[in-house]
């Protein structure tokens, strides 16, 4: 049983693994790609800010990067064990990384870069060096967001130049009309010939444009270039004070330096622009309330009705309680969920149940139970409040599971009724109730199993039909959000976390198959 | 493996989960308690601190007093030294309601007002946040220096009390109301204004870099002295003034406690000086626990200690509910006391209900903030190769001609709707009420595209130019919405009459940015939205951003009406600028490379348990609202 429980738990890994593979790979597949929703906004601002804007946030979240290295990336981000500089984490908690390294700037080859500064600089050790830390964080990423933007200029420049010389660079652009730095290593080959083609031509039109052009990439290329220094010089800086250590480390070390362990980092939502992990924590509580309220109910009156309509075959009750479970079934639940609300909720007709959110906006000033004031009037108290809320969302949830269980347990109910067993049991005088319970419901109880953790994950995943009709702010609208905006990290906390819930369901059905039915054995 | 799971065991597990159960609410229900007394303990001392207050009032006062002889001369109301001298000051009163509630019959202090929102907000914290309905929560919590006066649009101050600017446009200077104070009792200082630009917005670690996109041209914030600051620019452009007057003023002393970190993943930050303040605020960073988070409703309370006239209504809360139906039912039912229900709604509501007006006022009205919808009509090269039918004017002006646009919002939007006539919002007073779009003429149109070389050569009754090629066009239009279907069915009709064959091709939205940036269309269907009387035309009129990364995705190019983008942008004197927006909207309508379709006005209901319910050219304003009611409220 335990070698069969590791192999299994070690199975896992890959599992998830590929799980999550497949799903980067689709968003990066879809149109737009990752991230499309970020650059949506349009409008306001000029186009050269709103250029640097984009260069920016791809930078800040990584989406200028291959896909593959931004799987990779995420991976570490997630993965407990950790490689290389260990995080500070300060005293409220938050972490902070290594400053990043700068990127190169484009085409060495044709703008040599200048040296790379070399930075002397000894961090202050006394209380003041918290405070240094925060100013040279803040200047580094100030002056790496301003040379993000001066590359991306570069190449708006260089995009310039080969539209103005035309054949052969023109041809090179892609197709949003931007251009590939390391395409245009003979830029200013091209360039120079096309200039003196232009004078040769006695073209002044032609010749003043290159002369543009030209002037631009240069100046372009300078900016970069400064930038590229100065960003470089506050990037050191800023490291030499994170590795003096203004916060205590994070994590645990294993081998000093090289690997540690440490929390998961599920990233940032970039479309709601908080911690995935944060969102979820908010979300999950509600999805759980409701379907732990939903699935007990749904179990406790498909199962027994069930029971009875096997061990009254083809009476009333069975019919009945099969025409009814099965039309119920046949109803959308978004067509249920809008009857609810336009007849159930509506003051026009019945106005029974309230239309949204999960309490009165005076439940907090409310008695836990139901009581009856100094003047005798009967309040229902927060509790009953809390049901009277939820009760449409749990019944949009709860009706169409009723034509399936209960027809699983009629379906095995009667297998066993016909068995041998109970013929023998109703044959040497057992009476009926303890043959159908004891005999027959235990037996049949295993098919319920593998339904039974079918639900967990459900559970987490929410409903994403019923939550948007009645406003539940819950797993199934987070996820949705997600889908719809297309966000990297919340997409894959959301995957990565039904899916090892399926996995350990699973796992949880094979180990109860074990512990109900002592014909099954893993040894 | 023995199995011994018997029905006792069954009782005592159920037993056992009973209890557990039991425990758990036991705990729920000590945490209501707690929480509740923490709120009572929190207004305890609250109360505390403002008496304490208004003993140290009479005392400054009483000192003030004997030092009286040396104050008048300095702190005279119409003093000026702040100011820079030789250049004109604009004196501003302290804010007040632009219709006083108090004059109205049945004005009455307190109640609640329930505003529904149509999506969930992400998040409150100013600038952080990005939707419209966080701003709609912000405006009743901030205050900026400046803000549109609700019936002429002008700029008007509002935490300022007067300010220059300068004719050259490389600087502005405000002065503070010396009176105005943050809801915490903190006076409002000129420290507090240049934390907002330079060390939130400006600050690379706060993720505000959406507003920190259209700052590029502010190059600093200096203190003059306690009430006086002022902002220095790169090059003169309007747009100065409205970074300067247009963005919220944060409290240095709030948010100056948070590390940028727990500023950027904040939900409900929101501390400022307007008439109302945030019920649930984390106190400092030890407090973060204690914030709104998305999912609840938002709920503001009246800021007792408002600096200027104080709002009648004792709170105001924002609730979500994302169904259509859901809301238009929350509402009737009085979960809400102002929705934004959708055309359809509104329109059989209108007809099936004579009764509901009685009860409800059902508001319908151009502002501000009233985008427009439009085709471009693609006038450059497509998607880089060749070019379309478009290019030439008098064929974008032909097709603009063959669409009946009033018949369109008639069978459309079932009569919702003006006839747009270009890109300036049409309250806003560069916008020449004399231009008329360009009418719906189908002789005319055909003339003109006969005069463009387009005719029936061959009577198959569809256009054909010299070459003898079909005059075809692929119209582009966003998946979901069965408006954008029936649109699409309307124009294609409209154009088949003339002999011109549509093609369509509808798109998923994620889609549709990068076909704009390839420019890969011939026609595309969009809306542009809006949210101040002017915005700059550089971005999507301007040929500099036919480039990458611009939204002048046309790709049309005018050097007459660059220069007036040029110059408007340049001109400071609001007149003369509104001016160039009027020769602006001309131009943009000779050329139609958009035909306008319509303005969309803003549709809402409001209960008539309120009053002073008055539609303005910014909107609505919900803070000079009053509860009408004979039912004793909760002040």
């Amino acid at each position: 049983m335990v070698t069969y429980l590791v192999r299994r738990s070690l199975l896992m890994i890959p599992t998830l693994l590929g799980i999550t593979l497949m799903v980067f790979m689709l968003l990066a597949l879809a149109p737009g790609g990752i991230g499309a929703s970020m650059q949506a906004a349009g409008g306001q601002g000029n186009t050269t800010g709103i250029a640097q804007q984009q260069a920016y946030l791809e930078d800040r979240y990584g989406l200028s990067e291959p896909v593959i290295v931004q799987y990779g990336k995420w991976l570490s981000s997630i993965s407990p064990i950790k490689f290389g500089t260990r995080d500070l984490r300060m005293l409220s908690g938050e972490r902070v990384s290594v400053p990043r390294p700068i990127p190169e700037p484009s085409l060495p080859q044709v703008f040599p870069p200048p040296a790379m500064p070399s930075v002397v600089f000894t961090p202050s050790t006394d209380e003041s060096q918290i405070a240094e830390f925060k100013g040279l964080q803040r200047d580094a990423e100030g002056a790496r967001r301003s040379y993000v933007g001066s590359v991306r200029l570069f190449r708006d420049a260089l995009a310039d130049v080969a539209r103005a010389v035309g054949a052969p660079l023109v041809g090179r652009l892609d197709g949003k009309g931007g251009a590939k730095p390391n395409d245009f290593s003979d830029v200013l080959i091209v360039l120079d010939a096309a200039q003196a083609t232009a004078q040769k031509d006695a073209t002044p039109k032609r010749v003043e444009q290159l002369a543009l052009a030209r002037a631009k990439l240069f100046a372009a290329a300078k900016t970069m270039d400064t930038n590229w220094a100065l960003a470089e010089e506050t990037r050191q800086r800023a490291t030499t004070a994170f590795l003096a250590g203004p916060y205590p480390k994070s994590g645990f070390p294993i081998i000093p330096n090289l690997v540690s362990l440490d929390t998961s980092d599920f990233g940032v939502a970039f479309s709601k622009n908080r911690p995935v992990w944060d969102l979820i924590i908010e979300a999950l509580p509600v999805t759980l309330l409701i379907n732990l309220i939903a699935f007990p109910i749904s179990y406790l009156i498909a199962v027994p009705t069930g029971v009875i309509a096997s061990v009254r075959r083809g009476s009333w009750f069975d019919t009945l309680t099969g025409v009814l479970y099965l039309s119920l079934y046949s109803i959308p639940t978004v067509l249920a969920g809008v009857f609810a609300i336009g007849f159930l909720a509506n003051n026009q007709y019945l106005g029974l149940f309230p239309v949204s959110g999960l309490h009165d906006t005076t439940a907090d000033t409310m008695a836990f139970l139901p009581s009856t004031n100094a003047a005798g009037i009967w309040k229902s108290g927060w509790l009953l409040d809390l049901v009277w809320h939820i009760a449409l969302p749990v019944l949009c949830l709860t009706y169409g599971s009723f034509a399936i269980l209960s027809k699983q347990t009629r379906a095995s109910m009667l297998d066993n009724l016909s068995a041998d067993y109970v013929r023998t049991a109703k044959a040497k005088g057992v009476a009926r109730n303890d043959v159908v319970v004891r005999h027959v419901f235990r037996n049949s109880l295993l098919p319920l199993i593998t339904m039974f953790v079918g639900i967990f994950p459900a559970m987490l995943g929410g409903s994403v039909v019923v939550e948007r009709i009645f406003s539940v702010p819950g797993m199934g609208s987070l996820i949705l959000d997600a889908i719809s905006n297309n966000d990297r990290d919340l997409i894959l906390a959301d995957t990565l976390m039904i899916a090892a819930v399926n996995v350990f369901a699973l796992l949880l059905a094979d180990i109860l198959y074990a512990v109900a039915d002592p014909r099954v054995s893993y040894e | 493996m023995k199995n011994g799971f018997g029905f006792k065991d069954f009782v005592f597990f159920v037993l056992l989960l009973g209890i557990a159960l039991s425990m758990w609410l036991l705990m729920v229900q000590r945490d209501r308690q707690w929480v509740l007394l923490q709120r009572v303990d929190d207004r305890l001392l609250e109360l505390e601190k403002r008496i304490q207050q208004i003993r140290v009032a009479p005392v400054a006062a009483a000192s003030a007093a004997t030092n009286s002889n040396a104050a008048v001369n300095s702190a005279a109301p119409s003093d000026n030294a702040w100011a820079r001298p030789g250049v004109k000051v604009e004196q501003w009163k302290a804010p007040t309601a632009a219709t006083d509630p108090a004059k109205i019959p049945g004005y009455a202090m307190g109640g609640e007002f329930t505003e529904l929102f149509e999506a969930q907000p992400a998040k409150l914290t100013p600038y952080i946040s990005s939707d419209v309905y966080s701003t709609r929560v912000n405006d009743r919590v901030f205050e900026n220096l400046g803000t549109f006066d609700p019936r002429t649009l002008k700029m008007v101050g509002q935490l300022a009390d007067g300010w220059q600017i300068d004719p050259d446009g490389l600087w502005i200077r405000a002065h503070i109301n010396p009176l105005a104070h943050f809801s915490d009792g903190h006076p409002v200082t000129s420290e507090d204004v240049r934390y907002t630009y330079i060390d939130f917005i400006n600050n690379p670690l706060i993720e505000a870099e959406r507003t920190r996109s259209t700052q590029d041209n502010l190059k600093d914030v200096k203190v003059i002295d306690d009430h006086t600051v002022e902002f220095i620019f790169k090059e003169p452009l309007f747009t100065n003034i409205l970074i300067a007057f247009g963005d919220p003023i944060l409290p240095k002393h709030y948010y100056g406690t948070f590390e940028p970190s727990q500023i950027n993943q904040s939900t409900g930050m929101m501390m400022g000086s307007g008439q109302f303040r945030l019920e649930k605020l984390p106190k400092n960073a030890d407090d973060l626990k204690n914030q709104w988070t998305p999912g609840q409703d938002v709920v503001l309370v009246r800021n007792e200690q408002y600096w200027a006239q104080p709002a009648p209504l004792a709170s105001m809360r924002f609730r979500t509910i994302k169904d259509d139906l859901g809301r238009l039912v929350a509402y009737r039912n009085g979960e809400g006391s102002m929705m934004l229900p959708t055309s359809p709604q509104f329109n059989k509501i209108m007809k099936e209900e004579p009764e509901f007006e009685k009860t409800n006022y059902a508001l319908t009205w151009t502002n501000m903030r009233c985008g427009y919808s439009f085709i471009a009509w693609q006038c450059g090269p497509r998607a880089g190769k060749g070019l379309t039918p478009f290019a030439d004017k008098r064929v974008r002006r032909a097709m603009t001609m063959l669409l009946d646009r009033e018949k369109m919002i008639r069978d459309i939007w079932d009569g919702i709707g003006i006839v747009s006539k270009g890109p300036v919002n049409p309250e806003s007073p560069g916008s020449d009420p004399s231009v008329a779009p360009l009418p719906f003429d189908f002789e005319k149109a055909k003339a003109l595209l006969a005069e463009a070389g387009w005719k029936d050569r061959d009577g198959d009754g569809i256009l054909e130019n010299e070459k003898g090629d079909k005059f075809t066009f692929e119209y582009t239009y966003a998946t979901g919405g069965e408006i954008s279907e029936r649109i699409a069915r309307f124009v294609k009709d409209s154009f088949g009459k003339a002999g011109i064959v549509m093609t369509t091709r509808p798109v998923d939205w994620s889609r549709y940015q990068e076909l704009l940036k390839l420019r890969d269309f011939d026609a595309i269907t969009m809306g542009w939205g809006n949210n101040a009387p002017e915005s700059d035309p550089r971005q999507i009129w301007h040929s500099e951003s036919i480039k990458e990364g611009g939204d002048n995705f046309t790709q049309w190019n005018s050097p007459e009406c660059d220069a007036l983008i040029e110059k408007g942008r340049r001109a400071m004197n609001e007149a003369e600028r509104m001016q160039v927006w009027r020769q602006f909207e001309a131009c943009v309508a000779e050329d139609q490379a958009y035909t306008f379709i319509r303005v969309a006005p803003w549709l809402r209901f409001v209960k008539r348990d309120f009053g002073n319910v008055n539609t303005y050219k910014t909107g609505l304003e919900p803070q000079e609202f009053f509860r009408v009611s004979a039912v004793p409220v909760k002040n």
